[in-house]
């Protein structure tokens, strides 16, 4: 009985750190700055070799990424501000590729290696002999 | 002089492979013939050949040799002492020096094994192998990439080399100043030690390449080349993984964002063989154990060694635009043809051969240790692939549309962040699952308070106040494979110890030195771990912000305050640096004086020099945005949490390695007895 209530208790208790973790997940938090950190990061420093405005120290950058948080701070939204940028520079801009178009095929050939992988290692199981005949009662027996 | 000499031991080095591919192809024709001295003269002259190339190198950039282009261009007279010999590598030809010296003496190490073996046929085909690679460098030394051209006119004012001839003794002139290396490489000593570690590792991976090469010339499957190119593979690995962590910090020290990993294509191309190599040593492993997957060991090892040459024309040729390409030039072409030699050689070697070395690849069942390392070698795989096409892609849309595409950081973190976690709780509960096949019940008894301590450690994260979902699942991650580490180790001791052994302590001491390949890896594992949580934590958590100040000014910034003490101005030897002195206190605690500069180098290139307070709760990171005469400065500040976990934990993923090759090495020569009693228990 004692037993009982102590594996009860045990998982009662892991269960509650759980719901704990996975509650303040949820609740999370993200602030304006976040936002405009994310978004810098999304967008190429024109003048710069493969980097984000958000890490190039360049006057360009910079610049580019006031223009960012005065159009978040302005409540824009993250395809607005994206969308502005587009227009003005291109989609080669972006460092972020989206999910269509030409980038569709970046998103998609992964997805695809995955599944052939997954499918290998599951053709990699010893396969069961095949269901041995049955026997007659008797000598199943 | 100099320059005849450097050039005299690339061809030596050159006709020493060429002797020691041809006389390894004759020693593995003639097996009746004693064929242990035959190699001698070629690996002596081999690397003979490539250290007096490496010192005449480091001799002309310390004498300030200007008649050499190399030197002329990348060194200069007011270069300090600790950068005049790390500019044997801060440019290509340069940098080829290096590779080259390193692989002579992988070569030389690979021929010393092979001494002690007597009859070693599959060294002999390793050694082969070594030797064509190696030619292949060389060549590429003596002609297209020659770090020992001599000037033969220099820039207006005597300062540089605009040109040079490939013919050492011809007339040459000196100029009487250099350009220096660029400033970005002499701004932080671990310029010094981070090329070669990433060159020592880089190169290591040829090692394994050859002895798969050899055993699948030889049709010799089993474990013999497996165990040999396990234990090289891991020395690789060890010095890799070193080099990359000293990139991470090297590039946070300098850059000035704070930043030590951004998916440039020079950092993805030391990443990709790392991922492939972390694979094969988990694959090697249930090789060696239940004699499965012998063909993909040997696409691993191929892949990996491919993956290098392919790293180094992708970021040496100029196709992809990084902020590594310091160096671009005509080896390109010659890169290309090579990996292109390499990959038919090895892949149409492989597909003749691989019916014979391969094993019957059947599991017992997925849930097992065989299982879960499968599941590794997919996810590090399909790592490595998602890496690779993410770098290529944009190059190949160009090719096909000549639209450009941007595939950067928000790319790579969002397809790496889920695999790494997916990773590391694979990497958590892996090793504590049973070979062939596990019972459910088994594996939860083994982990069941492992993961209570987990989630502990996260409830514990929350309670400090943060609640970043990543952060959260790397803290339960981090708690769980300490835990997983800790019960295993004292589950193992006080068996030992309840059977008569000595007390827990001593029993956990033999029990690591028992098998230090698994506890070599469970270190290395608890490595990662740490490493992702410093990720997560400084990824997510840090605060930024930028400060226009005026001397005498303090605000407040991240539980801190910061005074702007006063300006300053230097005259360096080869620089002028424009700064601040910055009070870091946190109450009336004076923590630190920090000194974030802007150099003005006397070449007219500009460079932060950021400056950093490590504490026990995180970093404070100041980088100078501007600094005007009258003393008012732009100040980017930072505010990384538990950034050190990052280094730290990176550090103790190359240890566990280290442990692991070490401690096999001592065990290898110790007495039989130990042996049998080892398993006996």
């Amino acid at each position: 009985m004692s037993e009982n209530v102590r594996r009860w208790l045990a998982g009662g208790v892991t269960v509650a750190l759980a719901a704990v973790v996975a509650a303040a997940m949820i609740i999370g938090e993200e602030t304006a700055a976040d936002r405009v950190l994310a978004l810098g990061a999304r967008i190429k420093c024109p003048v710069c070799q493969g980097e984000s405005i958000a890490e190039s120290p360049s006057e360009t950058s910079t610049a580019m990424m006031a223009v960012v948080a005065e159009k978040v701070a302005a409540g824009e939204s993250d395809d607005q501000i994206i969308q502005y940028f587009t227009d003005r520079y291109g989609s080669g801009i972006l460092l972020d590729p989206p999910f269509r178009g030409r980038t569709l095929a970046l998103w998609l050939t992964p997805l695809a290696a995955l599944a052939t992988g997954v499918v290998l290692i599951l053709g990699l199981r010893r396969r069961r002999p095949a269901a041995a005949p049955r026997l007659p009662e008797e000598e199943g027996r | 002089m100099i320059a005849s000499v450097g050039f005299l031991g690339i061809i030596v080095a050159a006709a020493s492979s060429a002797a020691l591919a041809g006389r390894s192809i004759l020693a593995l024709a003639r097996p009746e013939r004693d064929t242990s001295r035959w190699l001698r003269w070629p690996v002596g002259g081999l690397v003979t050949g490539s250290v007096v190339a490496m010192v005449a190198l480091e001799a002309g950039l310390l004498a300030d040799d200007f008649s050499i282009a190399y030197i002329a261009n990348n060194s200069a007279t007011t270069t300090p002492f600790l950068y005049k010999v790390a500019s044997a590598w801060a440019a290509l030809e340069g940098s080829l020096v290096l590779w080259g010296l390193v692989l002579a003496l992988f070569i030389l190490s690979v021929w010393v094994g092979r001494a002690r073996r007597g009859d070693d046929r599959l060294g002999a085909g390793a050694l082969a192998v070594l030797g064509v690679i190696s030619l292949f460098f060389f060549v590429v030394l003596a002609t297209i990439s020659n770090p020992f051209e001599v000037c033969t006119a220099h820039y207006q004012g005597g300062i540089g080399c605009a040109e040079s001839t490939a013919l050492p003794w011809s007339a040459s002139v000196s100029g009487i100043e250099g350009f220096g290396p660029n400033p970005l490489l002499q701004n932080h000593p671990l310029m010094a030690l981070h090329p070669p570690f990433l060159y020592v590792g880089y190169v290591g991976l040829t090692v394994p390449f050859a002895f798969a090469m050899s055993a699948l010339l030889r049709a010799e499957g089993g474990d013999s080349w497996l165990r040999r190119t396990r234990s090289w593979t891991r020395i690789a690995w060890v010095f890799l993984t070193v080099g990359i962590v000293l990139g991470g910090l090297w590039s946070y020290e300098v850059l000035g964002w704070g930043g030590y990993w951004a998916w440039d294509p020079v950092e993805n191309a030391s990443f990709l063989p790392w991922l492939l190599a972390t694979a094969f040593l988990h694959s090697a492993a249930v090789q060696l154990r239940r004699g499965v997957l012998q063909s993909w060991n040997f696409v691993l090892v191929i892949a990996a060694f491919a993956l290098t040459i392919l790293g180094t024309f992708l970021t040496r040729s100029g196709v992809i635009v990084s902020v590594h390409s310091f160096t671009q030039s005509a080896i390109g072409p010659a890169l290309l043809w090579f990996l292109m030699i390499v990959l038919v050689g090895s892949l149409g070697l492989f597909a003749m051969r691989a019916h014979l070395v391969s094993s019957s690849p059947r599991l017992d069942s997925l849930f097992s240790r065989e299982g879960a390392i499968l599941l590794n070698n997919l996810l590090l795989a399909l790592f490595a692939f998602v890496v690779i096409l993410g770098t290529l892609y944009p190059l190949i849309v160009e090719a096909i549309s000549g639209d450009t595409v941007g595939v950067g950081r928000p790319f790579f973190d969002r397809v790496a962040v889920p695999l790494s976690y997916l990773l590391i709780l694979a990497m958590a509960v892996g090793p504590f699952v049973p070979y062939r096949a596990a019972r459910p019940g088994v594996v939860w008894q083994r982990i069941r308070n492992p993961l209570r301590a987990g989630l502990v450690a996260a409830v514990v994260m929350v309670i400090l106040g943060r609640r970043n979902g990543w952060i959260l699942l790397a803290t339960f991650l981090a708690g769980f494979v300490v835990a997983l580490a800790i019960r295993q180790l004292w589950v193992t001791a006080r068996a030992a110890s309840a059977k008569g052994g000595g007390n827990l302590l001593v029993e956990a001491g033999r029990a690591l030195r028992r098998d230090p390949a698994y506890w070599g890896g469970q270190l290395s594992h608890l490595g990662v771990a740490l490493l992702a949580l410093g990720i997560a934590l400084s990824a997510n958590s840090a605060v930024r912000g930028t400060v226009e100040m005026t001397p005498g000014d303090a605000v407040p910034f991240a539980g801190h305050e910061i005074t702007y003490a006063a300006p300053f101005v230097r005259d360096l030897a080869n620089k002028t640096a424009f700064g601040a002195t910055i009070e870091v206190r946190r109450g009336t605690d004076l923590l630190a004086r920090l000194e974030p500069r802007l150099n003005d180098y006397d070449s007219g290139q500009t460079v932060a020099s950021p400056a950093v307070h490590t504490g026990w709760s995180g970093d404070l990171y100041t980088s100078l945005a501007s600094w005007d005469e009258d003393g008012a400065i732009a100040l980017d500040l930072y505010w990384f949490p538990y950034i050190w976990l990052v280094w730290v934990g990176g550090f103790t993923t190359a240890l566990g390695g280290a442990f692991a090759w070490l401690m096999r090495r001592r065990r290898a020569s110790a007495p039989q007895p130990v042996v049998a009693e080892a398993a006996g228990v």
